[in-house]
């Protein structure tokens, strides 16, 4: 059984100072995802699931130039996340089992609490702490809350791991990006 | 013989064909046309979802919703069913438990489940989901009867007054003349709009028997109450949450109950929809006739005029200024398998249908011979291209049933808008969709042969600057 992260050589990571990505086991990144750690270090969580064309990207605020010293904020990710092919995400703080469906763009003033699903297409850029097991869908972004949450993909993780690397070839595990645990 | 058919029965426009879909028809050797002469009818129910087929009474019966599939009631998807595994315990062996499995239903879009307004896992996958029942059904379905009733009284009456003023001695006679009449609390015939929630007994024909006429149906007047509920105490202080609270769309869409809460928002089953034929009033021919099956796309019955009429289309417009004449290369299309002669003509200076026209327009004297269509044509190399000597001033190319020719265009006025020319097309239409003459005629082996005449305008975009 697979122990660590699990990614491909055609995955692009950037390592940008003062950037670095942190993996933890069990979290499954496709090939063709990008996660860009710009403005700040990237914590990602156990058991998340980041699939094709995803982008989590740490970048600096709109309104600030490379060159001004800003602190570099970390950008959390807690675990069972999914996060669909094709979508954006921002957030600097994303809690547990929240699903991003694919092609949302979630800004970075947004803080996904836990359960929460951005539903498919769905642009949320407002500055608010979203609140737990909430269902954003619909072209007008009409919201719900849901009475269950959604359920961590264990299934399809375990699946994509054995897969994947039948497929692609494998990098060797850098342990200074890696916690262990 | 020509007849003129209404103007806006083929109108082509700048870069492409927008021919509305309109039905010709010959029948009786009478031209039948336009999309807006026709009566549109329902012809056949069919579920969206699960694309069953129904016929128009069982539809009626069902209230137009399919059996088995479902609406959400949160954004009007389709609800599937989705299973899981729930320990049971096994009804020989209640200490131990088995894996038994539950089903409810789910919206992949919204992610609202049946558990969310409390409706319990079923065992079976399907036909274990109900609507809630309304609370009023009872009293709605009395006073229907009871003005069923009344409007089957009123129309006795009124036949009795008719055959008395006709002073036959028939017997009462019920008028089944319920086709154009119009029925009062719909009565429902085969062609009036389907009252839903109508019960079962008014499918029934309502034909009573003379003896019948003396039942009476009594009902209670509604009673009104003096006292009506008091609103909570904390009506205008509660803060309002607004996921509980439903949209306006989603309440209405229930207007059984109407629910303020999220939490009561049930499941409907999902509407049925429609497939319609068209049939032209005025020789109650069908025209366009669907068929049953809701998977297929094709027709019984197709008259469209676009493969019948020959089509124009613009191929490349030159520089047009005023009062200048210049030459726009147009293209013809041959739908049908035989060969049209076509015949155009300019506008008349009276001419009612040319409203639009902007420029002159100098027509080919000529008579335009256009070829079959020929599905094989492609494949056959062998085969001959036929020669029909045409004029190169007038006819550009031709290419199987297609030819390009040339119009002149001599633009009037100085308009910011388009150029619109407007000019008259005669071709001969051979009705092959006529029954076929008697045998004393059939020996010269010809079809009637019928030359129409369309108004064609065409917009040919603004004068070069």
């Amino acid at each position: 059984c697979h122990h660590g992260a699990c990614h491909s050589e055609k995955e692009v990571l950037y390592y940008i100072k003062p950037g670095q990505i942190i993996y933890s086991p069990r979290t499954v990144v496709h090939p063709k995802a990008r996660i860009i750690a710009e403005a700040g270090p990237i914590v990602i969580g156990e058991g998340n699931l980041i699939e094709e064309q995803a982008v989590i990207i740490n970048s600096y605020p709109e309104n600030i130039t490379p060159e001004s010293e800003v602190e570099p904020k970390t950008m959390t990710i807690g675990v069972n996340n999914v996060f669909e092919v094709g979508c954006v995400s921002q957030a600097l703080k994303i809690g547990d089992n929240n699903v991003i469906e694919s092609k949302a763009d979630v800004g970075r003033n947004v803080i996904l609490t836990s359960g929460c699903i951005i539903g498919a297409f769905c642009q949320v850029n407002t500055f608010e702490v979203i609140p737990e097991n909430t269902v954003i869908y619909g072209s007008g972004c009409m919201r719900r809350i849901q009475t269950e949450r959604p359920q961590p993909q264990t299934l399809q993780l375990d699946f994509l791991m054995k897969i994947l690397p039948n497929y692609h070839h494998l990098k060797k595990t850098v342990k200074a990006g890696h916690t262990t645990s | 013989m020509c007849r003129p058919l209404p103007r806006d029965l083929y109108r082509p426009q700048v870069g492409g064909i927008r021919v509305q879909l309109t039905l010709m028809r010959s029948c009786c050797d009478v031209l039948c046309h336009q999309g807006r002469k026709g009566e549109k009818e329902v012809d056949s129910h069919y579920c969206p979802s699960c694309l069953e087929n129904m016929p128009s009474a069982e539809a009626k019966l069902k209230k137009n919703r399919c059996a088995n599939c479902f609406d959400c009631p949160c954004c009007m998807h389709t609800l599937s069913t989705r299973a899981t595994n729930i320990p049971a315990p096994l009804p020989d062996d209640p200490t131990k438990t088995a894996m038994k499995k539950a089903y409810y239903l789910a919206c992949g879009f919204c992610r609202w489940t049946s558990r969310d307004v409390g409706m319990a896992d079923k065992s079976v996958a399907s036909g274990g989901w109900q609507e809630p029942e309304n609370p009023y059904t009872q009293r709605i379905n009395k006073l229907i009867e009871y003005y069923q009733h009344l409007a089957h009284r009123e129309r006795q009456e009124r036949d009795r007054q008719k055959l008395a003023r006709r002073r036959q001695c028939m017997p009462l006679a019920f008028s089944q003349h319920t086709i154009h009449v119009v029925e009062k609390y719909g009565l429902g015939t085969r062609l009036q709009r389907q009252r839903t929630g109508a019960p079962i007994s008014s499918l029934a024909g309502l034909s009573l028997q003379q003896g019948e006429e003396k039942k009476e149906i009594f009902i209670e007047p509604a009673q009104a109450l003096d006292e009506v509920e008091p609103l909570p105490e904390d009506f205008y202080t509660r803060p309002i949450s607004l996921p509980e609270v439903t949209t306006l769309r989603q309440r209405l869409l229930q207007p059984d109950f109407q629910p303020a809460d999220v939490s009561q928002l049930h499941p409907r089953h999902k509407h049925l929809l429609i497939k319609r034929s068209l049939r032209c009033r005025k020789c109650e021919h069908n025209l366009i006739k669907p068929e049953f099956n809701p998977t297929s796309i094709k027709f019984k019955i197709h008259m469209v005029a676009m493969s019948y009429i020959p089509e124009v289309r613009i191929m490349s417009i030159p520089n047009l200024r005023l009062m200048k004449e210049s030459q726009v290369l147009l293209t013809l299309t041959n739908p049908v398998e035989n060969i049209t002669h076509i015949t155009l003509s300019a506008c008349e200076e009276e001419d009612p249908d040319d409203i639009n026209s902007t420029a002159k327009v100098i027509v080919p004297s000529k008579e335009l011979i256009l070829a079959g269509k020929d599905a094989a044509a492609e494949y056959d190399e062998l085969a001959e291209p036929q020669d029909f000597q045409d004029d190169p001033d007038v006819v550009a190319f031709r290419k199987s049933n297609k030819i390009g020719f040339f119009l002149k265009v001599i633009p009037q006025k100085e308009d910011d808008g388009d150029v619109t020319i407007a000019l008259k097309i005669r071709h001969d239409f051979r009705n092959l969709a006529a029954p076929l003459k008697s045998s004393e005629e059939a020996g010269d082996g010809a079809v009637d042969v019928i030359w129409l005449m369309h108004h064609v305008e065409l917009r040919l975009g603004p004068l070069a600057s």
